[in-house]
């Protein structure tokens, strides 16, 4: 639920990033507080195990600047994927203003994407969230693997909605920023539509609108009526194309990236980041009661910030 | 059909400057009364309110997230354990504690103290400051959606440009 303060001259908005597990969501969220311009982002607060696995989630806020008068701000976060964290997962997604489904290109990974697109649909579906309405887009992870699926398959499996797709190399930090950008700008498309009195129901117009910069084709003018009740109509139809920002959106430029790795290192001095550790008892006494484990890591992570 | 006013309150929360200056007025209040160090008013989605008192190096919004997390794993805790909800939550520290108050069913109450008073006299005074805010937010709730302040016209275009610049890949 995004939340416009006028009082503070902000507002804040929700993004989750979902998935199933080692799907590379962290790394994510490591790569935009790497490369985010310097400033812009807070430190990166992970509630992880000893083995950097993700426990509750993972935060990093951002904020994108003045946005006509008003400070923009939006809060990232990611689930643990691991299917017996429903509990936490769920309580992260709640309140949710646009998603990030990160999928895992590698063969054999397709269960586990179809299991946890099926898990984030009943989770939306708890909270009363629409997929055609909420903004959501697709990052095709692990594009550098030898063993993949095609695009075509991710697509065919995946893409439900018609949504916008990005194939992403996370860990080496490529397919990042376009996946966020798109998102981010869903979500703001859709909060200036509410302002402007407009039908909330259509989205992905918007979506085309202000990735434009990213998928190359545009395609300006989708309703969203070709996008609600055709699920599997869009990805078998050349519509879908244009809307795939695939290949171009990553240009693999070493020289861009190095660039931007040398300015992230000086973003990382004095925003130390904040991964904590050794907390993987918390984990063994409580599997079923995920949650609670969570909770107690967490109350040490609150001391932390306020300088205990 | 819903309408799109409905539409809109249903999607987000708007928070005017009038609205956040009575709340201010509770929460100075509360930290004198309770003689705390800082409050700190969190929506459930983690995003901070307002706040009064001295929060100086603390990140605020790093905090307001964790302060929504921890309320909702709490929540879930009561579930599983069959209550409603623990209104009240409590974290002691060896220098500052922090009590976290349930307001109504959508904003958390942030307390950070320290030994200067006592944890009887925060939940005290929490609580007859929880039911002001209460009564505030009954009445934005109930108050037909203001004409006045909104978003600028300009805020889409706005919006287009700051991503462009913010995320040059
Ligand atoms: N080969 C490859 N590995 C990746 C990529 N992105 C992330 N990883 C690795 O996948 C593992 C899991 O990543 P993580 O971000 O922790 O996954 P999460 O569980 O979704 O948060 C880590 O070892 C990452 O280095 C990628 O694009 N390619
Ligand atoms: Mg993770």
């Amino acid at each position: 639920m995004v939340q416009i303060n006028f009082s503070l001259k902000e507002v804040n908005c929700k993004v989750v990033y979902y998935g199933p597990g080692l799907s590379g969501k962290t790394t994510n969220l490591e790569v935009v507080h790497q490369k985010a311009p310097k400033g812009s982002v807070g430190d990166l607060t992970s509630i992880a195990t000893e083995g950097d696995r993700t426990l509750f989630f993972d935060f990093l806020p951002l904020n994108l600047g003045q946005v006509a008068g008003m400070k923009t701000k939006f809060q990232i976060y990611t689930v643990p994927g691991q299917v017996y964290y429903n509990s936490t997962r769920k309580l992260v997604l709640q309140g949710a203003d646009g998603v990030v489904f990160v999928a895992d290109s590698k063969k054999g990974k397709m269960p586990e994407n179809l299991e946890s697109l099926e898990n984030l649909m009943e989770n939306f579906r708890e909270y009363g969230m629409d997929p055609e309405t909420t903004p959501i887009v697709l990052q095709y992870n692990k594009r550098d693997l030898p063993e993949i699926y095609t695009i075509e398959e991710m697509d065919a499996e995946l893409n439900r909605w018609n949504c916008l797709t990005f194939e992403a190399v996370a860990r080496d930090g490529n397919g990042v920023f376009p996946t966020l950008k798109a998102l981010a700008g869903q979500v703001l498309e859709s909060l200036n539509r509410q302002h402007s009195g407009g039908s909330v129901a259509q989205r992905r117009p918007a979506a085309v609108a202000v990735g434009a910069g990213v998928a190359a084709g545009g395609g300006g003018g989708q309703q969203s009526a070709q996008a609600s009740p055709a699920v599997s109509v869009g990805q078998a139809t050349g519509r879908a194309q244009p809307m795939r920002a695939t290949g171009q959106a990553v240009p693999m430029q070493g020289g861009v990236r190095v660039s931007a790795k040398n300015q992230s290192i000086s973003v990382a001095k004095n925003k130390k980041k904040n991964r904590s550790k050794g907390m993987l008892w918390v984990m063994l006494g409580f599997v079923a009661l995920a949650g609670a484990g969570a909770y107690l890591h967490f109350s040490g992570k609150l001391a932390a910030l306020l300088g205990q | 059909m819903v309408s799109d006013s409905d539409h809109l309150r249903e999607k987000r929360v708007v928070f005017y400057k009038e609205d956040v200056e009575k709340i201010n007025e509770v929460l100075i209040e509360f930290l004198k009364l309770s003689d705390s160090k800082c409050n700190i008013l969190i929506d459930k989605e983690g995003h901070m309110v307002t706040k009064a008192g001295k929060t100086g190096a603390i990140d605020l919004q790093s905090v307001s997230a964790l302060v929504a997390g921890s309320y909702a794993a709490t929540r879930e805790m009561a579930r599983l354990l069959g209550e409603d909800e623990f209104s009240v939550l409590f974290h002691q520290g060896r220098k500052d504690s922090i009590q976290l108050t349930l307001v109504g069913d959508r904003t958390i109450l942030a307390t950070v103290f320290d030994e200067r008073t006592t944890i009887g006299m925060v939940r005290l005074y929490a609580k007859e400051a929880s039911e002001k805010l209460e009564e505030i937010f009954r009445a934005i709730l109930e108050r037909p959606p203001q004409e006045g302040e909104d978003l600028d016209k300009n805020f889409g275009e706005d919006a287009k440009g700051a991503l462009d610049f913010f995320f040059v890949d």
